[in-house]
């Protein structure tokens, strides 16, 4: 048991947090309390403080801290429904941890304080060694509970540092822990991509002084080049069943947008155009690919059919817009320049509305976590670069002050289960 | 090679009355590659010739204006210059690369930096340097020679170098 307990804080002794500010908040956040049922140990008090701190970083739920409660029952059949009334808080949830051989299991369960019930209990199987990991399974489906979508805080990011000349690719947690450097480098690496089983990643590494996209599995590290080619190859993008990269390259005189088959290597060329044609970004279903092209005079968002090459252009406010990505199949979100500024905005494709998300100003290199609901994007402020972000159904707007030299080019992994 | 453990950790039980749906474990170790150490841990692609030569202090920097990849009036003289050593020591090669200011996305700034290159390519050629002894490669916004976030320093970084390899 006590080996047990050492491994247990030892997974919570990681790394430094990316610590998360929320710069707006949801208008109506939710309030509750989350409590341990029953027991109360030292694991379970690190679980709850990982799920709080999960639902508090969402900007959607004010979690109320031990110190304010009125009464702390010790589980449903304790609750003194006045104490939590006269708080204004919705729901209590209750967290039991509960050993059963191997595993560490997680019980909740999430109590209306209005109608004196249990809505919901869930259970989340774990293994001592990701027990937080395990909590922000919790926290999701706490999320799913109250909002109706999937919770991300299980989700992993990944992102490229830069400190002291060292270029570093990076996977962390959602909330900064568990951070693993994939690659190490003196070049710069960019546009860096999950593909969508979170296997594989591709990016553009300038180690051989020139852009070119290696695929490096996660696991082994064996990385392939993808491309091999004097000139310029970059910005790839998985397909949907991660059989291709659709990716940019100069190697016919400008840039133009390929399809790579990633096992065979087969080439298909998409655009053959003399302007710029690169940021290829896929549709849901693997049929269409947005792409920028300033075949117009100036960088817009075009869609072409991956099939048939049809083309047609999608933005048509501004004098530059740029690195569209599907937000879900009617909405795409994209870098729009604005007066000057650059911001994130999106764009409906039926009702044809362009929609300002950020309020930053050097906005660039928007990723989408896979709920489709928040977007994590890269600016700067004066000289310092750093990641910030918005929810796009409750305009909750975050940033990520940078801890330690710069953090640049974010991409969301896709669900992990 | 450093071997790091990460649990990518994927079991959700469903609790609804007696019937438990499991879903699959999965579990996986991600592995670091360290370019940086002596050990040969890049592809094959890394001996070729263009990522051994050092090259030096560029001949000359030809600036461009924000959003253009056309060749300004006071870039001509000192292109011509760079056209006459080219066609009278016919064994040179030179190095064009472009480079284009932060603001905007990173990778169509790196088609616009690759653009300006070329565009100093094609003055080259169209001048009568032949293309074989021309390279050009496009950083984008990745190597400025100011990090500052004002106009002085876009300016400075908006440019094409060009190198003689002798």
């Amino acid at each position: 048991m006590n080996r047990l307990l050492l491994i247990l804080l030892l997974s919570f002794t990681a790394s430094a947090e990316l610590v998360l500010e929320i710069t707006q908040s949801a208008k109506q956040p939710i309030k509750i309390a989350v409590l341990q049922k029953d027991a109360n140990t030292a694991i379970g008090e690190d679980i709850i403080n990982v799920i709080r701190s999960d639902l508090q970083r969402t900007g959607e739920f004010t979690v109320l801290g031990s110190s304010e409660l009125l009464s702390v029952p010790n589980n449903e059949s304790e609750v003194i429904q006045r104490d939590w009334l006269l708080l204004d808080v919705d729901s209590i949830i209750f967290v039991e941890v509960v050993q059963e051989d191997l595993s560490l299991n997680i019980d909740y369960s999430i109590f209306d304080v209005s109608y004196k019930q249990v809505e919901e209990r869930r259970k989340v199987l774990g293994i001592p060694d990701s027990i937080r990991q395990s909590s922000h399974y919790v926290s999701d489906g706490i999320y799913k509970h109250f909002y109706g979508i999937d919770g991300i805080a299980s989700t992993k990011l990944m992102y490229v540092t830069k400190s002291s000349g060292i270029y570093r690719l990076i996977i962390s947690d959602s909330d900064g822990f568990n951070e693993q450097v994939i690659l190490k480098s003196n070049k710069s690496i960019i546009s860096p991509a999950w593909s969508h089983d979170a296997e594989n990643i591709a990016y553009v590494s300038f180690e051989n002084n020139r852009a070119q996209v290696f695929v490096q599995n996660l696991a082994s590290g064996k990385r392939d080049l993808v491309l091999s080619s004097r000139s310029s190859v970059s910005a790839p993008a998985w397909s949907p069943n991660n059989k291709y990269l659709a990716l940019t390259s100069t190697m016919d005189g400008n840039s133009e947008i390929y399809l790579v088959e990633i096992k065979n290597k087969e080439i298909t060329r998409l655009t053959s155009n003399l302007a710029i044609d690169t940021e290829p970004a896929w549709s849901v279903d693997g049929k269409n690919i947005i792409f920028t092209s300033d075949r117009a005079g100036s960088p817009q968002i075009y869609e072409m059919n991956v099939r048939t090459k049809l083309k047609r252009r999608l933005t048509v406010e501004g004098t530059y817009n740029a690195r569209g990505s599907f937000l879900n199949k009617d909405e795409i979100i994209f870098v729009h320049r604005n007066e000057g500024d650059f911001k994130i905005a999106k764009l409906n494709l039926r009702s044809r509305d362009l929609e300002i998300l950020t309020s930053t100003q050097n906005d660039e290199s928007p990723c989408i976590a896979p709920n489709g609901n928040v977007i994590m994007y890269s600016t700067k402020d004066g000289n310092t670069s750093y990641l910030a972000g918005v929810n796009i159904s409750s305009k909750v707007k975050f940033k990520l002050p940078a801890l330690y030299g710069e953090l640049k080019e974010p991409s969301w992994s896709p669900f992990l289960r | 090679m450093k071997k790091i453990n990460i649990l990518i950790f994927t079991l959700v039980f469903m609790f609804s009355c007696s019937t438990v749906p499991v879903e699959e474990v999965d579990s996986q170790q991600a592995t670091t590659v360290d370019l940086t150490s002596d050990s040969d841990t890049s592809s094959e692609a890394a001996s070729d010739a263009m990522s051994d030569v050092d090259i030096g202090e560029p001949y000359v920097k030809i600036y461009f204006d924000y959003d253009q990849d056309t060749l300004r009036e006071d870039a001509l003289s000192d292109l011509l210059k760079v056209s006459r050593l080219m066609k009278d020591n016919p064994k040179y090669t030179l190095l064009v690369e472009g480079h284009a200011d932060e603001r905007g996305t990173r990778e169509y700034n790196l088609a616009l930096s690759e653009r300006r290159a070329k565009a100093v390519e094609d003055f080259l050629s169209a001048s009568g340097v032949s293309s074989f002894n021309v390279e050009v490669v496009g950083y984008g916004e990745e190597k400025p020679v100011d990090n500052g976030s004002n106009e002085s320093a876009w300016s400075q970084n908006r440019r094409a170098e060009l190198f003689f390899i002798k």
